[in-house]
């Protein structure tokens, strides 16, 4: 592409995905400096008074630092654990670690917690009943609805993620750097602790503060399981002021929003520079390297049984619970009276339910128009980012990156600020906006990953063979694109399906999707039709993600 | 067909400085011989090629091919890459990997419109030309380094281009298929009797295939000939130097004497290959180690005889590496693998004032 138009291209771009994320900030900014939704405009300093005088928000600030920390530190020390083993050792089922790396595509977390609320809640949680039987307790042992069953959740959620971060790194770690740590004198422990977790530092860092970004914008389980158990949290005290109760407070809202973003957006900016150093730390040069395998002797089979009730936990688990439950008319323990008693009543419920019906249209609509758009745009992104190096492309890069660390409730009261003063207010292309403008930096990673395997050789080499440049597009670019535009459109599509923290903010009557649908009977305590949307839900999803692998396999060769 | 470079000149501009990748070079590569470009890494001979292929445009001056002017900044003329008519191997060899060996060779006849069955015929005929006749239906992710690369071969040359270009094409194969491949490519083009255009920053490599060399520098061409002019009888000290190994002492020019140019250094008193140098002047001696032929002992002092003693000996396998001290300069010098010598041995050699190269200083 020639220059000028190249240079057009970019500044376009840049003014899109600028008014995508830029924009909600904005308004967010003057929001927490406005009277109200209806008196937009007037300058006043009374919602931060307001907002940061208010007694509990010490007690939630308090709360939040434990919860994200809390659940950052298990999710590393997990992904660590499970990374070492996976790329190190010679455990066996290796291809466990795999599935268990894409679970949080497959099961929303939503589903996972209520999952967890199922089997621990303290009135008729399955296990706590279970254990009460077995043991004759009166009380129920355990509770869900508590600061450790926050940590717990929000950690086997963000895991993957993690194990996702850190797996490569480890990977590509050069074993000399241990060997020559053998051979000085240092023992196999040693080593690990002196020589191998320190240069991972880099990774680990990244996955961790990553880890602590995602609880903080984390929804799911702060409205599942903390709001049952008193244990307010950022995330919570934000929807409290504007989805419950009479007085919805939008300017209060975005005044506490503010100091997340801020935090939030601090955090990214440490992640990237973490990530950027840890590329330089363990990148190994030339060819010729390969890891050895350490044996693990007496502990491989403890291990792997470790790691196989891992894997039950995190994928059998949830969605047994939720199958059952969909299927008893009330909560009671597996038993052969239990399952004489399966009923379909659930089921029809929901299925004659115009609101859930309603809801599962609007997010199907939702993933296939916005998944359709994300990518669209996220192609012409990607590519100046990877092949218009120019100082503009640097800010698009910059910019896209952006919405990657918005916390979607925070932001969603952003759009709320916007969309209110626009005809789009409570439309469905409202949800269609704010979801694009959210989950653009995912549609964008895998194309721009796409863009870089395309050698410039590649275009240069036809146009040399006498094929003008639309003919190079056609039959050169395209196609080699063609495997990340379906996985991306694949991986927002199905992002969009169980999208939940925006959602809360800019569902209103009439444009309900599924997640906020299956909040609102988690709300109710409609165990029995959550578990059947939920299952619908997981559904759509699973088949998305299946039909990914098989797409992605297919074009393996390139 | 002939290419003309004229008054070419190249700027980048990178972290607020303008780098000159070509600077001014005229040029003119003659037809149905191998040209190489030769140079270190970033002295502007891929910037070079990507000019004449268009890939890339210069600032100021003409490019012609043939007849036609493809680039020219005063005639407003510019010729888009697809209609230039060449072909080019790269140094990623840019073999497309969605694409089977046949679409990948038949792709230039292809979009050029030509019917199946001459495609077929054309890249059958191509195919077998490289040696890879039967491979049309592999899928081009399936080759070995150096397959892919006569795949890559086969696609430059499969529509008769007037010009083939080569960016690097050997420099991705490991040594000994590097060697192998040398040789067949040297084959290949000889039997083509084609334009070829080569850029290399490998000197054995140039002197091995090419014709004609250019040694380049620093966006300028320094000096052009043919291998054997180039390696022995440069003009340039950075050709000499760059070229083979040398070692190189500064001389004083005395005068001329019976058809040498005789010179004074640290060496003694030394006759050269004739150059026009005027008396008095400075000059640089240049030798190669495998024209210093060690004898055991101290010779008898007179023409063109120096006494050395063995300083280090290194065993390189087909032979041992020694330098060899001369007052306070030490050269490097080569001696037969068994033959029997030891550190601090006393040597001598005589010169052939043939192999006394004598450059500007």
């Amino acid at each position: 592409m020639n220059q000028p138009r190249a240079a057009k291209l970019t500044w376009l771009l840049i003014a899109i995905v600028g008014a995508l994320t830029v924009f909600p900030v904005l308004m967010l900014v003057l929001g927490s400096f406005s009277e109200g939704l209806t008196a937009f405009g007037v300058f006043t300093l009374d919602k931060y008074v307001d907002a940061y005088t208010d007694p509990a928000l010490a007690e939630v600030m308090l709360n939040t630092v434990i919860f994200v920390i809390g659940a950052s530190v298990l999710s590393t020390v997990l992904a660590v654990f499970l990374a070492y083993l996976n790329t190190r050792t010679d455990i066996p089922f290796k291809f466990l670690f795999g599935i268990l790396s894409v679970i949080p595509m497959m099961i929303p977390h939503l589903l996972f917690s209520v999952s967890w609320a199922l089997l621990l809640n303290p009135s008729n949680g399955l296990l706590n009943l279970g254990l009460k039987e077995v043991f004759g307790l009166e009380e129920a042992p355990l509770d869900i609805y508590s600061m450790w069953g926050m940590i717990l959740v929000e950690g086997l959620l963000d895991m993957p993620i993690a194990y996702l971060i850190i797996a490569p790194a480890m990977a590509s770690f050069d074993v000399a750097l241990e060997e020559s740590s053998r051979v000085s004198g240092a023992s196999a422990w040693k080593t690990l602790f002196r020589i191998t977790l320190p240069v991972l530092r880099p990774a680990i860092l990244a996955a961790f503060i990553l880890g602590i970004v995602r609880s903080l914008a984390s929804f799911a389980v702060p409205s599942v399981i903390g709001m049952p158990g008193r244990v307010p949290v950022l995330a919570t005290h934000l929807y409290e002021m504007i989805a419950t109760g009479f007085a919805t407070d939008y300017g209060k809202a975005a005044a506490v929003g503010m100091s997340v973003l801020a935090a939030s957006v601090t955090l990214i900016v440490v992640y990237r520079a973490l990530t950027a150093e840890s590329e330089k730390f363990v990148t190994i040069a030339g060819r010729g390297f390969k890891t050895t395998v350490i044996e693990l002797g007496a502990a491989r089979m403890p291990l792997f049984a470790l790691v196989g009730v891992l894997s039950f936990v995190l994928i059998v688990l949830p969605v047994a619970v939720l199958a059952y439950t969909s299927f008893m008319p009330y909560s009671m323990v597996p038993s052969a009276r239990a399952f004489s008693m399966m009923t379909l009543k659930h089921w029809r419920d929901v299925l004659g339910d115009p609101i859930s019906i309603l809801a599962l249209k609007n997010s199907l609509f939702l993933a296939v128009v916005g998944a359709t758009l994300g990518v669209v745009l996220s192609v012409f992104v990607a590519y100046v980012i990877v092949k218009v190096k120019t100082r503009a492309a640097g800010i698009l890069d910059s910019l896209s990156y952006l919405s990657f660390s918005f916390p979607g409730i925070v932001i969603g009261v952003g759009f709320m600020w916007f969309f209110v003063q626009t005809p789009l207010y409570s439309t469905i292309w409202a949800l269609l906006l704010g979801y694009i403008a959210t989950y653009l930096p995912y549609g964008i990673r895998p194309m721009s990953s796409a863009f870089v395997q395309i050698h410039s050789h590649l275009e240069e080499s036809s146009l040399v063979c006498g094929a003008s440049p639309l003919t190079t597009l056609k039959r050169i670019i395209v196609p080699l694109l063609i495997p990340g535009i379906v996985s991306g459109w694949i991986l927002l599509a199905s992002m969009f399906v169980r999208e939940l923290t925006l959602s809360v903010v800019l569902s209103r009557p009439g444009t309900e999707v599924l997640a906020v649908q299956i909040l609102r009977f988690s709300e109710d305590g409609l165990w029995g039709k959550l578990s059947a949307l939920g299952i619908v839900m997981i559904a759509i999803t699973t088949a998305l993600v299946v039909l990914a692998t098989w797409v992605g396999s297919r074009f393996k060769t390139a | 067909m002939e290419i003309r470079i004229r008054g070419v000149s190249k700027h980048y501009f990178s972290e607020g400085k303008t780098i000159k990748a070509l600077d001014d070079v005229t040029l003119t590569i003659p037809a149905r011989k191998i040209f190489t470009l030769l140079g270190p890494s970033g002295c502007g001979k891929t910037t070079l090629l990507r000019c004449i292929v268009g890939l890339e445009m210069p600032d100021t001056g003409e490019i012609s091919i043939g007849d036609d002017v493809v680039w020219s900044r005063d005639k407003a003329i510019s010729v888009p890459p697809e209609k230039r008519g060449l072909g080019m191997v790269f140094q990623t060899y840019a073999i497309w990997p969605h694409m089977t060996v046949f679409d990948n060779v038949g792709y230039p006849l292809q979009v050029r419109g030509a019917p199946r069955d001459e495609v077929r015929e054309r890249v059958a005929k191509a195919l077998d030309f490289v040696q890879l006749a039967g491979f049309e239906g592999r899928p081009a992710t399936k080759l070995s380094g150096g397959q892919q690369q006569r795949v890559a071969l086969a696609r430059a040359l499969v529509a008769e281009p007037r010009v083939i270009l080569f960016d690097e094409p050997l420099s991705n194969l490991d040594a000994k298929l590097r060697e192998e491949t040398r040789k067949e490519l040297r084959a290949f083009l000889e039997k083509l009797q084609i334009t070829a255009v080569y850029v290399t920053h490998d000197r054995v490599e140039a002197l091995a295939l090419s014709d004609t060399i250019a040694v380049m520098r620093a966006g300028s061409i320094i000096e052009i000939g043919t291998p054997r002019k180039i390696y022995f009888d440069a003009d340039h000290r950075f050709v000499a130097d760059f070229i083979g190994r040398a070692n190189l002492f500064k001389a004083r020019v005395r005068g001329e004497q019976g058809g040498h140019t005789v010179v004074d250094c640290p060496l003694g008193t030394i006759a050269c290959q004739r150059r026009d140098f005027p008396a008095g002047g400075e000059a640089t001696l240049c030798l190669r180690p495998e024209f210093i032929h060690l004898v055991r002992g101290e010779a008898p002092a007179g023409h063109n005889i120096v006494n050395a003693r063995i300083e280090t000996l290194t065993f390189v396998g087909e032979n041992y590496e020694t330098e060899i001290r001369v007052g306070e300069e030490l050269l490097l010098a080569r001696v037969d693998a068994d033959a029997s010598i030891a550190v601090g041995d006393a040597v001598s050699f005589s010169l052939d004032p043939a192999h006394c190269l004598l450059v500007a200083a």
